[in-house]
């Protein structure tokens, strides 16, 4: 068994006569770690060759790390420079009031505004729309009511928040007036009404994804303020 | 910030009103103009187109009682309510 003392690349040496002899011959390579010529002239080369191969492996492999952080990195860097230049996002420029004075409507595209109204459990409002649905056209300002009853014996504080959906319609529906976002106080036995003027914006009739929507849905949601505590208003945050 | 946990699809996102908040009617000064816009809505079949003139009433209400502060208007060239309100020509 003399075989088992072999390095494992000159065992197969032992079998199959003169077929295993011309296996171990093929198999008969040097362990992978020592260099392939014997020549010490070219000995010499080739271990620069594998000094320069190191290197070009070492800085492929910074890079890819280097990718790798960078793709991270971009999140927050682009956040930043959206909020340098004001592309996309929240900021859309033309909202200014020159624009709605501008603004022609469009009169053959006409959109089913629905209104919904929600509290959080632990407010204990009677919160409604006052209309179920408006048709309005893009380009024309439109108003539309809720209303907020407190039928509890002690003054309350609310504030509110709202969702469009589709979201993508979203970006469309501007508010130039609501109740959202500020703290309202409702006194005990408090009815109010609480008035939206809104509009769609024109270019909503060109947005080619916008072309199968025909009815959005606004909701609106009451939150319980504790007093003096002031709700972030909703930016690029 | 909606609460749907999609990955990769875009998102809502709220902004605030233009112009601000509505102060509240708490006294309900134009309740009156209120009623009527919505009367006009019911009768119209909840179209907006046809009820313009008492929306541009209740917002007429409102600055009068300084509920509305004017300044809204103000930015606008024509500083009026008719900007915003443009009645059907």
């Amino acid at each position: 068994m003399a075989v088992l003392g072999r390095p494992p690349w000159r065992r197969l040496g032992a079998c199959w006569g003169w077929w295993g002899g011309r296996a171990a011959a093929l198999q008969q390579r040097q362990p992978p770690w020592r260099l392939k010529s014997t020549n010490p002239f070219t000995r010499e080369q080739e271990q620069e060759w594998r000094r320069r191969n190191r290197t070009v492996l070492m800085y492929v492999a910074a890079a890819a790390v280097g990718m790798i952080g960078a793709s991270y990195a971009a999140v927050p860097l682009y956040r930043l420079y959206c909020q340098t230049t004001g592309l996309g996002g929240s900021t859309v420029a033309g909202h200014a009031s020159d624009q709605i004075e501008t603004m022609v409507p469009v009169k053959d595209r006409i959109i089913k505004v629905t209104f919904n109204a929600d509290v959080h459990a632990s407010l204990h409002w009677n919160f409604r729309p006052q209309q179920t649905e408006i048709y309005v056209v893009p380009g024309e300002t439109a108003l539309a009511f809720y209303k907020a009853k407190n039928p509890t014996d002690k003054p309350v504080i609310g504030i509110s928040t709202y969702n469009v959906v589709p979201f993508a319609a979203g970006q469309y529906f501007n508010k130039i007036q609501c109740f959202c976002f500020e703290e309202q106080r409702l006194n005990p036995q408090e009815e109010v009404d609480m008035p939206i003027f809104f509009f769609i914006d024109p270019e909503f009739a060109e947005d080619p994804k916008m072309a199968k929507v025909d009815v959005i849905t606004l909701s609106y949601t009451f939150f319980e303020a504790k007093g003096g505590h002031k709700l972030p208003v909703p930016g690029y945050n | 910030m909606s609460t749907a946990m999609n990955f990769g699809t875009k998102s809502f996102q709220p902004r605030p009103p233009d112009k601000g908040s509505f102060p509240l009617d708490h006294f309900g000064e134009c309740k009156a103009f209120k009623e009527k816009f919505l009367k006009c809505l019911r009768d119209n079949n909840f179209e907006n187109t046809l009820c313009r003139n008492e929306s541009k009433e209740y917002l007429e209400c409102r600055m009068e009682r300084y509920l509305q502060i004017p300044s809204m208007f103000l930015n606008s060239s024509a500083y009026c309510l008719s900007a915003f309100i443009k009645l059907d020509k």
